[in-house]
């Protein structure tokens, strides 16, 4: 039932995708619905056999693909678009022959139609018996076809007015595609984004003072420091993911405002130049409503990616003391059962001193120690999903199979003992990484170079 | 022949290039990331490695070269199509370009023009029409800002050399070379800039036997082509340790990055089981030790893992516990300083000044007095009339057709 509530917003996406196709390429109507139909029959069957031929993680390894690399050619697009708006001999031709080609157009339909399948079809939950997914996903698949059939019908008494152009018909396909994407943590793009972009300022500002020689912090002012201590922080990442996902669709916005108006001065008539730039103005204007329905789908996209409609496993951590001798020891059964594949939190206090870290069983079978905190972020500590923890600080996911090793956004493991009874620690160990990482993280997310 | 040169000469010079060259870049930065977490600093050693990149990123200041060119010959040549020197008006130097069947009447046109505030200048052939101020200045100050950043970064990231040195009181000045005086003192106070806070000073004397010489914090100074650059304060010491088993007493000097107060630095007493972790104490009356030259040590006396000793050890005095005796009898300032050779900051930096200068110039002019230029040229029977704007285009426009509008009516009165 959650499957089925999910994925109306899906195909009203795809339902909006297929009839801004449509109206895109006015020419190739029949082409493009078929191809748009088989795309999405091809993306859910295909996800079907893929999730059940390799490892769940394969197929949203190329959905996620797919749509980044999409995203990423919108900002080529949106690029070329300012780019040919402002500058009279910007070579375009045979790109702009290449869009108008057939191939151009089924290809894109298909394309489309493929990745938007993907999506709907990778929302099912993958622990349902054989006969039931042939089921759901052959019904997603018909669907699919036969809300390509609605949006033809809705295109054709759509006011011809509307129109898309040829850069804002890839803003809004991508702007509904990424949409349809961030309902699923896996999928989702913006977070990474964000983290993305949070981890390259901090790189960028870093190697930019040192190659500009500016001095370190300690012979600056607080509060000059305090701005630039401002450009490590979650906020910069938020803000800049933003500006960089809305950016591409602002720039089509912009090439569609900036495009000359045609030239009347061979027409002598005042009040026919008027009309004629009026209309022309007039349907600028008309044209900037594709840009804004891109705008808001990236707006709910970035909406559902920063509050995702998933619930954490995070329980309450539960206080542990060090024997005399200076080791903490975790019963394997007793309290909490560390081997039934969740994570269970500790909190271990020394000298006013509070250490967190979280045991859990990987899905190999393998009991493993970590620091609740990375070495990277700001030590906010992890959360629990489905075959995931989440750093709550940057976002980033983690498989489960992954957590105990080092590097990246991954919790810091801690050296301990596995016994039958349970995992032994060494407190001084557990205290001194847990002071080196939240001294390494607090420092560069602000106090220092 | 010529068709290779051409081609070259139209993709060096294209705008096309900066932003395929960038996305290029940038998928490659986007392509790391998935491998490794020190992105930025892969790429740039990849850069650094690999002529063909390195190429790449040169083709950014070579394209701004290139620009900077084309759009002075473009400027010129439409300099002189309206100062009435072009024999032919090239229609592709402006934004609109239409051809009249009317005789060159133009004092009518040049009195209308003139009420519309246009500053006009006719002979018989031609009349030009032009108002506001050029925004062409500001463009070069831009494209030699973006000259000089990419060059910048260019030269930075093939010829930047870093030699890190500890600067000591009272010591030989660690120039590169060797003969750069001695450190006759090393100076830190507060400072009344608003962006720095503290300022330090590096007295060197006899510098190659050329007297004294000083090194701030910023701009940083520059001894024999590299910029003194330095990093952290610490303390250059002395350490005397006598343990029981040690008897015959171990001395040590080190140079460690004790500052500010509280910031720990360990030192390994080679051959032994021991190690010393030192910090500076934070005086009762809060004044800062590395100013005052008044330093208290605080210490950690480990052999392994074990703790064996913690105490502190005031200026010149010594710690004895159990047959463990430590001292410190002399210690001195110590900044830890980059010697970095790297030209490419001077473009970076002169970047910047290009930059705000293009920004400070184009902001007034294209919001106050944007330029607006009119050319109509007789040719025989017809007149060519060309219009170009870069602010106000609308309103420039209407005045534009408007003219053509009188034009057309003073062929029919003179019909």
């Amino acid at each position: 039932m959650q499957f089925v509530f999910k994925l109306i917003p899906q195909l009203i996406a795809w339902t909006i995708m297929v009839l801004l196709l449509l109206r895109g390429i006015p020419g190739r109507r029949r082409g493009v619905s078929l191809w748009a139909a088989g795309g999405f029959t091809m993306g859910v069957v295909g996800y079907a056999l893929l999730a059940r031929l390799a490892s769940g993680t394969v197929p949203l390894g190329i959905i996620r693909c797919a749509v980044g690399g999409s995203f990423f050619l919108l900002w080529v697009v949106a690029v070329a678009a300012v780019y040919r708006s402002t500058v009279r001999d910007f070579p375009l031709v045979r790109v702009e022959r290449f869009v108008e080609s057939p191939f151009c157009a089924w290809g894109g339909g298909a394309i489309v139609g493929m990745v938007a399948g993907g999506i709907s079809a990778s929302l099912f939950p993958g622990s349902e018996s054989g006969t039931v997914r042939f089921l759901v996903f052959s019904t997603l698949a018909l669907a699919g076809v036969l809300l390509v059939v609605v949006a033809r019908k809705v295109e054709w008494r759509l006011a011809p007015s509307i129109g898309v152009t040829p850069s804002s018909l890839p803003a809004v396909l991508v702007a509904l595609l990424l949409f349809s994407s961030s309902s699923s943590l896996v999928l989702d793009l913006f977070s990474p984004l964000s983290m993305k972009v949070m981890k390259g300022t901090h790189d960028f500002v870093h190697q930019f003072m040192e190659s500009i020689l500016i001095p370190d912090h300690i012979f600056i002012r607080p509060a000059i420091w305090g701005y630039i201590g401002f450009l490590f922080g979650k906020e910069v990442g938020f803000w800049g993911g933003m500006v960089i996902w809305f950016f591409p669709v602002i720039l089509i916005s912009l090439a569609i405002y900036l495009e000359p108006l045609p030239s009347v001065a061979q027409i002598r008539q005042g009040a026919q130049r008027r009309r004629l730039l009026a209309a022309a103005i007039s349907k600028k204007r008309r044209t900037l409503v594709i840009p804004a329905i891109a705008l808001a789908a990236l707006a709910g996209a970035a909406y559902r990616s920063s509050f995702p409609n998933v619930e954490y496993w995070d329980p309450k951590p539960l206080s542990v003391t060090a024997t005399p001798a200076g080791e903490l020891f975790i019963p394997r059964k007793g309290e909490v059962d560390l081997e039934d594949g969740r994570l269970h939190k500790y909190l271990y206090k020394q000298g006013g001193k509070e250490v967190r870290f979280f045991v859990l069983m990987t899905p190999a079978g393998k009991l493993t120690v970590v620091l609740d905190a990375c070495a990277i972020c700001k030590p906010d500590g992890y959360g629990q999903t489905e075959g995931m923890v989440l750093c709550y600080y940057c976002k980033t996911l983690i498989p489960l199979d992954t957590v105990g090793k080092p590097g990246g956004c991954n919790p810091v493991p801690v050296s301990f003992l596995e016994r039958e009874d349970g995992v032994r620690l060494d407190a001084l160990t557990l205290v001194n990484s847990w002071n080196r990482t939240v001294q390494t993280t607090t420092k560069s997310s602000g106090e220092g170079k | 022949m010529n068709r290779l040169p051409r081609t070259l000469w139209a993709i060096i010079s294209s705008r096309a290039l900066p932003p395929v060259v960038l996305g290029f870049f940038l998928v490659l930065y986007i392509g790391i990331a998935f491998f490794t977490d020190e992105t930025l600093i892969t790429l740039m050693a990849l850069t650094r490695r690999i002529p063909l990149l390195a190429g790449l990123l040169a083709l950014l200041p070579l394209n701004s070269g290139c620009r900077m060119i084309v759009e002075s010959r473009r400027h010129l040549k439409r300099h002189r199509a309206l100062s009435g020197m072009a024999r032919s008006v090239n229609a592709d130097l402006f934004d609109e370009s239409v051809e009249l069947s009317a005789p060159a009447l133009f004092p009518q046109l040049e009195l209308r023009l003139s009420a519309e505030g246009y500053a006009t200048r006719s002979s018989g052939e031609f009349l030009v029409a032009l108002q506001g101020v050029s925004l062409f200045p500001a463009r070069l100050l831009y494209l030699a800002g973006i000259f000089c950043l990419f060059g910048g970064i260019l030269v930075s990231l093939m010829s930047r050399s870093v030699d890190r040195q500890a600067v000591i009181q009272g010591a030989p000045f660690p120039a590169p070379g060797g003969n750069g005086g001695i450190v006759e003192k090393i100076t830190f106070g507060i400072s009344n800039g608003s962006i720095l806070e503290r300022e330090l000073l590096i007295e060197v004397a006899n510098r190659e036997g050329k007297g004294g010489g000083a090194f701030g914090v910023y701009p940083p100074g520059r001894f024999r082509g590299t910029f003194v650059y330095p990093r952290y304060l610490g303390v250059a010491l002395i350490c005397r340790f006598i343990a029981p088993d040690l008897p015959g007493g171990y001395e040590k000097s080190a140079v460690l990055p004790l500052y500010p107060p509280g910031r720990e630095a360990s030192a390994e007493i080679s051959g032994t089981p021991y190690r010393l972790t030192l910090s500076l104490a934070t005086p009762e009356d809060g004044s800062d030790p590395y100013m005052t030259g008044k330093m208290h040590f605080l210490f950690k006396l480990l052999k392994g893992k074990e703790l064996l000793l913690a105490g502190s050890l005031p200026e010149g005095g010594e710690f004895s516990r159990d047959g463990y005796r430590l001292s410190i009898p002399d210690f001195r300032r110590m900044v830890m300083t980059d010697f970095v050779s790297d030209y490419g900051v001077l473009l970076i930096w002169w970047s910047a000044f290009l930059f705000t200068a293009a920004f400070f110039l184009w902001l007034p002019l294209r919001l106050l007095f944007p330029r607006r230029e009119m050319l109509f040229r007789s040719q025989g029977e017809s007149v060519r009339a060309c219009s170009r704007a870069e602010g106000a285009r609308r309103t420039h426009a209407g005045v534009f057709n408007e003219a053509l509008d009188l034009l057309e009516t003073t062929k029919h009165d003179a019909n």
